[in-house]
């Protein structure tokens, strides 16, 4: 089944051209890798998925329901979760106050029973799935540190566990590895896939670390000035002739 | 905390009746910063027309005993909606606004408020004020300040009581995600627009039920003191006090409280002294006086290291 798919969608700010005309279908429960060189349009294209900003022209479809227009948080409520490039936490509250507003749907309780405090039972399990959370993430030992105080690798962890606490059926991560270690990424991503298996999770995974890609994506779509370029299993798309291209170009001018 | 309770229960014994009359504003001002910290502290937007929502509750509960003769706590509970749906009414535009196009658009609520009390005097008084019965509670008329003190501190208990469970549930954590990220927010599913509707219905609800205290308490009402220096100073309570808390907001109110009081006469003056307050604090104490006792209490405590 296609959760996520994407016809002649552009995005241009002012003059620039940012998307081009992409298309791309996504199968539910899978994992998918995006990959291309600095500028390609990658952080662009997961912006228009999740609502952020606004394509001039093409249609996105999720679970076949037009998402086109629709408000971040609508497509957020029907299932689309996000991480950040350069992470977006709640830096003055704790690590473990970030994942529980990341269940903000999740154990809804009413406004007058919140200001009543008669939702002990809703925030109790809130909690517990938490704790769970920060457990599996190994981010427990943060769970009162403030968010803004912590490395940017282990802030990309909590944002990896804030999205997920949404329960999402498409999560879209915009290098959620970068600042790590190796040890810390390949810790994190094992955590991420492992979850998104038996949460049936389809991930969108941008990804500049060739390596951590062709372990973990079964499908990998390349972008490349604002156009999808090459399409395959890792193995095919790092043997195309056209996107070695791309990536050597990139790497002759810097 | 019961030693707290217990001080502030058997503390009318000991005061005289100007410091009784000043605590009783205490409790007024914790209530409508409370309400103040939940709009600016938590939910991220300035408000500069938090008094324009106590006249709105002073002005309608004491209206409403006036003009039908219905007893006290009905007049209040009906003014504290009446504000709170007038705050509903300035949040559904004001929603899509932050910044300096809030604080202008607040301000122009506020000179609206002022213009309307002074334009119907036939109802409100006019600039010549206007004089508030004593209340009348369960058909027992509330005479001596005494009582009058019990019935403002259970007033301020209950709304401290609301404004922390709100603070600690989801949608404390909605106003804090707000603030802090609206990107992140919405990326939660945290829907924006509503929940600043929220933050402004309950900030203008605290306010409309600490004005129509106030109308009881000082038993006279002068529009002047709905104005923008009491805007100001509720902004200061909040700031000095620790923005986003609870806490901050009680103790920015009681401890702030006195100071107008001690300045009477010299109007000016008494603005300037908050100015440089509210700027003080912004400057050296950016997270009030609730952070400063945060930092002083974990000096004591051992933390642990942000990195294993
Ligand atoms: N808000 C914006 N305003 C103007 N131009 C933008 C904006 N966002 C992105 N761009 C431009 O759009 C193009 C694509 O940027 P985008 O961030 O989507 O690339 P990316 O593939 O995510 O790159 P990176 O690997 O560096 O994160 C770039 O030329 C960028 O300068
Ligand atoms: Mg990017």
């Amino acid at each position: 089944m296609t959760l996520l798919s994407l016809e002649g969608v552009s995005v241009s700010f002012g003059g620039v051209a940012a998307v081009r005309e992409v298309a791309m279908r996504i199968e539910a429960g899978e994992i998918r890798g995006l990959i291309g060189p600095n500028g390609a349009g990658k952080t662009s294209l997961i912006n228009a998925i999740a609502g952020v900003v606004t394509p001039q022209s093409g249609s996105i479809r999720f679970e076949d329901r037009e998402i086109t227009r629709l408000a971040p948080e609508r497509i957020s409520s029907l299932g689309v979760g996000r991480t950040f490039q350069h992470v977006e936490l709640f830096r003055d509250e704790t690590v473990i106050e970030n994942v529980l507003t990341g269940l903000y749907r999740h154990h809804v309780y009413g406004l007058a029973p919140a200001m009543l405090g008669l939702r002990r039972g809703a925030e109790a399990q809130a909690r517990r799935e938490a704790a769970e959370l920060l457990r599996m993430f190994e981010l427990s030992s943060f769970a009162h540190a403030r968010a803004g105080d912590l490395p940017f690798g282990i802030q990309k962890r909590v944002d990896l566990a804030r999205a997920i606490a949404a329960r999402p059926k498409l999560l879209l991560l915009d290098e959620p590895v970068s600042g790590m270690s190796e040890a810390e990424a390949n810790a994190a991503i094992a955590t991420a896939r492992s979850l998104a298996h038996e949460r049936g999770v389809t991930l969108l995974i941008v990804e500049h670390n060739m390596r951590v890609m062709m372990r973990l994506a079964e499908r990998i779509t390349v972008m490349h000035r604002g156009r999808v370029l090459a399409e395959g299993t890792p193995a095919e798309v790092s043997a195309d002739p056209a996107v070695i291209d791309a990536y050597l170009g990139e790497v002759a001018h810097a | 905390m019961l030693g707290a309770a217990a001080v502030l229960c058997v503390a009318p014994l000991a005061l005289g009746s100007y410091q009784l009359y000043l605590a009783q504003l205490m409790m007024i001002n914790v209530i409508a910063a409370a309400g103040l910290n939940l709009l600016t502290g938590n939910c991220g937007q300035i408000s500069l027309c938090h008094s324009s929502f106590m006249a709105i509750g002073a002005y309608a509960s004491a209206l409403v005993v006036i003009r039908t003769g219905l007893s006290f706590l009905p007049a209040l509970a009906i003014g504290t909606f009446a504000a709170a749906l007038l705050g509903a009414c300035l949040g559904y535009p004001a929603r899509r606004l932050s910044g300096l196009y809030l604080a202008l658009v607040t301000l122009g609520f506020l000179q609206l408020v002022q213009i309307l009390i002074e334009e119907f005097p036939e109802l409100t008084g006019g600039v010549r004020g206007l004089s508030v019965p004593k209340p009348q509670v369960l058909g027992y008329a509330i005479r001596s300040d005494f009582a009058l003190y019990y019935v403002l501190l259970g007033a301020a208990a209950f709304a401290v009581f609301l404004a922390d469970n709100l603070q600690r549930s989801r949608f404390g954590r909605a106003f804090n995600a707000v603030r802090q990220s609206a990107f992140a927010a919405q990326a939660l599913g945290i829907p924006l627009g509503r929940t600043k509707l929220v933050a402004f219905t309950l900030a203008a609800g605290f306010a409309g039920l600490s004005g129509g205290l106030m109308a009881v308490a000082v038993g006279f009402m002068d529009p002047t003191e709905f104005g923008i220096s009491t805007s100001l100073r509720q902004i200061t309570f909040i700031v000095v006090g620790g923005l986003g808390s609870v806490a901050g907001s009680v103790l920015g109110a009681v401890l702030l409280t006195g100071l107008p009081e001690f300045l009477r006469g010299t109007q000016e003056y008494a603005d300037l002294v908050y100015a440089a307050i509210l700027l003080g604090s912004l400057l050296f104490m950016p997270r009030g006086i609730k952070g400063l006792l945060d930092d002083l209490w974990s000096l004591r405590l051992v933390r642990k290291p942000a990195t294993p």
